[in-house]
């Protein structure tokens, strides 16, 4: 149940400006890191600023939202929005600098796919990828782990697919309204945009999904207000009605403003990402090759112990990326 | 054991290792398979030493030494007519040299010394005590009649025993009935209370239980004297101490943040089932029904809608 969730615990925020500085201090202090050598004014021209990861990683949730549908075998829906569940929650306390989203994006999706018992193996998953696909496995497994501890090991994720079902079912059942299927386009459509938002790291699954509802109602020219005030908050006080309506109406212009980054913009980040990434954490450097190879040779057990074992996610600074072991 | 060999066919029990001497009287051994071979009329005569052979006394070899059995052969043999007892001499010298007679009388046979001499002393001994000789056989008969005697009266006591045993037992099932009998004709027909006449008819069942205590003659013997008990592993289990019975108590419903959902009973009566796949025929059989998972929808739609950061 949400309400008493990891998800509600740890993963749920209060408003955009709190997402909005923690991805900020990731990237200040990346940047702090790396960049000591240069000065103030050089600095944003050398290394992405925040607006510019922000830009990036929509651009990314694009690519991740096409990569999902053109999937093969077809996923369900659930195995989506945990992927991009995951992908946010992770570059809420990583900078895109310190791990291309392109890696983190396709370790989402296979972690995804295991949590949501979408049965696929690498093999099959990676049949999915263009390019290397035997260095697109490497990336994968490698960086699973990494992955999975930067969630805090919370997992379980709650979608706003099942809740649409049950308002769907309780609309059919003590509703007058005539054909409830209709609505299911509008709501599709709905939350394949609410995940290209920040609604899932600030509202309820249940919420999100009643705005969808409430929307595609719009849509169809039907008014659903009744439904919400008269049955499903008769026994609540008009103050939880009045947060409802104030997280449906937020939502709905959240979806409102999504818009596609430029191309043109993009394209540019990107090129200026290949100067300024962590060149640790990049498979195709020599300096990712040599500590690869030294992880190798080392003693496995020397290895477990090292830094990669705690389990701050705020402050974790230097992760190595999990050996090929 | 490894180097028994048949003298014939030369077969050993190594590689026969179901190879089966058997010796007949004249104590020299064969393998079953040239027995079944060489005697297949059914007699013959010993390849080794020519002595006529019945099939039929051929038998399996239970000692090493074929000596032994050829000695064991011609005792039983002697035996039957040299069977005084220590009774028909006058002086126990005399006993101890009629016993010595026959042990030299059976190594004289066994070793092939002297036999004709031997053969005669036998046949004379036979002449001499046919009476004593029919005598002691017919009484060697009697004692063996007695033997069986004996067992036979032990059958019968304990045929005895059993039926007494029956009979206790149907008596008291037929006494049982009639109690029931006396009861029912008690209710119909007396006037008294119903509870009290109960409680009277269960006082005498419980006095009268206690009066009969069947006793059953013990056999604690065998015929051969040896005495018999159950063995005395009669100990009481251990008790396991216990704690206080578990008491289930329902789980506390955590804070749903959101309305209540409707309860089990009323989605089935409500109509909420009307908009869900119906469970098939398979997945009830496999215990599946659509309720849960429809209880599951709503509560997800519901839980979390009054949440606020």
């Amino acid at each position: 149940m949400f309400s008493t969730s990891s998800q509600r615990k740890f993963w749920t925020f209060s408003d955009e400006s709190e997402l909005a500085s923690q991805r900020e201090k990731h990237n200040l202090e990346f940047i702090s890191r790396h960049g000591q050598h240069l000065d103030e004014h050089q600095r944003y021209n050398y290394f992405l600023s925040p607006e510019e990861e922000r830009q990036l990683l929509k651009q990314y949730e694009l690519h991740l939202k096409e990569f999902c549908k053109r999937f093969q075998p077809p996923m369900p829906k659930g195995v989506i929005g945990t992927a991009f569940h995951y992908f946010k929650r992770f570059y809420l306390y990583n900078s895109s600098m310190d791990y291309h989203p392109k890696e983190i994006l396709a370790t989402c999706v296979y972690l995804a796919c295991k949590v949501e018992e979408f049965n696929v193996s690498i093999g099959q998953f990676v049949a999915n990828i263009k390019g290397d696909r035997e260095k697109a496995t490497d990336i994968i497994l490698n960086n699973e782990l990494l992955l999975m501890q930067q969630l805090n090991y919370y997992l379980t994720i709650h979608n706003p697919f099942r809740p649409v079902e049950g308002f769907l079912i309780d609309i059919k059942t003590r509703c007058t309204l005539s054909n409830p299927e209709r609505l299911r386009s509008g709501i599709d459509e709905f939350l394949e945009k609410v995940f290209l938002t920040d609604a899932c790291l600030l509202y309820a699954p249940s919420q999100i999904a009643l705005a969808a509802v409430l929307h595609a109602a719009s849509k169809e020219q039907e008014n659903l207000d009744s439904y919400v005030t008269d049955m499903l908050f008769r026994d609540a006080g008009p103050d939880k009605l009045a947060i409802l309506i104030e997280a449906v109406r937020k939502i709905r212009s959240m979806v409102k403003m999504v818009e596609s980054p430029a191309r043109e913009r993009v394209r540019v980040v990107e090129k200026k990402l290949d100067r300024c990434r962590n060149q640790e954490n990049n498979p195709d450097s020599e300096i990712y090759k040599r500590r690869m190879r030294e992880a190798l040779d080392e003693d496995d057990v020397q290895y477990t112990g090292t830094s990669r074992m705690s389990l701050d996610t705020s402050g974790v600074t230097q992760v190595l990326s999990p050996s090929a072991s | 054991m490894d180097d028994q060999a048949c003298p014939r066919c030369k077969t050993t029990k190594y590689r026969n290792p179901s190879l089966k001497l058997m010796v007949n009287v004249c104590g020299h051994a064969l393998c079953e398979s040239c027995v079944d071979l060489l005697f297949l009329k059914g007699s013959g005569s010993c390849p080794e030493c020519n002595v006529p052979l019945r099939r039929s006394n051929f038998r399996v070899q239970l000692f090493e030494d074929s000596m032994v059995e050829k000695e064991i052969d011609i005792r039983k043999r002697i035996l039957k007519d040299f069977n005084k007892k220590e009774e028909d001499f006058t002086t126990l010298r005399e006993y101890n040299d009629y016993l010595e007679d026959i042990e030299s009388i059976i190594y004289n046979l066994v070793n092939n010394i002297d036999i004709i001499n031997t053969n005669k002393r036998i046949d004379q001994y036979k002449k001499d005590n046919k009476e004593l000789i029919l005598k002691n056989k017919a009484k060697i008969g009697r004692e063996e009649l007695e033997l069986e005697e004996i067992l036979e009266i032990e059958k019968q006591m304990e045929d005895i025993r059993r039926a007494e045993v029956l009979r206790v037992e149907q008596e008291t099932k037929k006494q049982k009935i009639r109690e029931k009998e006396a009861l029912i004709d008690e209710l119909m027909f007396a006037e008294g209370d119903a509870k009290e006449i109960l409680n009277t008819f269960s006082q005498n069942l419980a006095s009268r239980q206690e009066e009969i205590v069947p006793i059953l003659p013990k056999v604690t013997q065998f015929s051969s004297g040896v005495k018999f008990s159950r063995g005395s592993g009669q100990q009481g289990l251990p008790i396991i101490e216990e704690g206080p019975l578990y008491k289930y108590e329902p789980l506390a419903i955590p804070d749903r943040c959101g309305p209540d959902p409707p309860s089990l009973q009323d989605i089935v009566n409500n109509g909420y089932l009307k908009h869900v796949r119906a469970e098939t025929e398979t997945e009830k059989t496999g215990g599946y029904s659509s309720t849960l998972p429809c209880l599951r929808a709503l509560q997800d739609a519901l839980t979390g809608l009054y949440h606020s950061s």
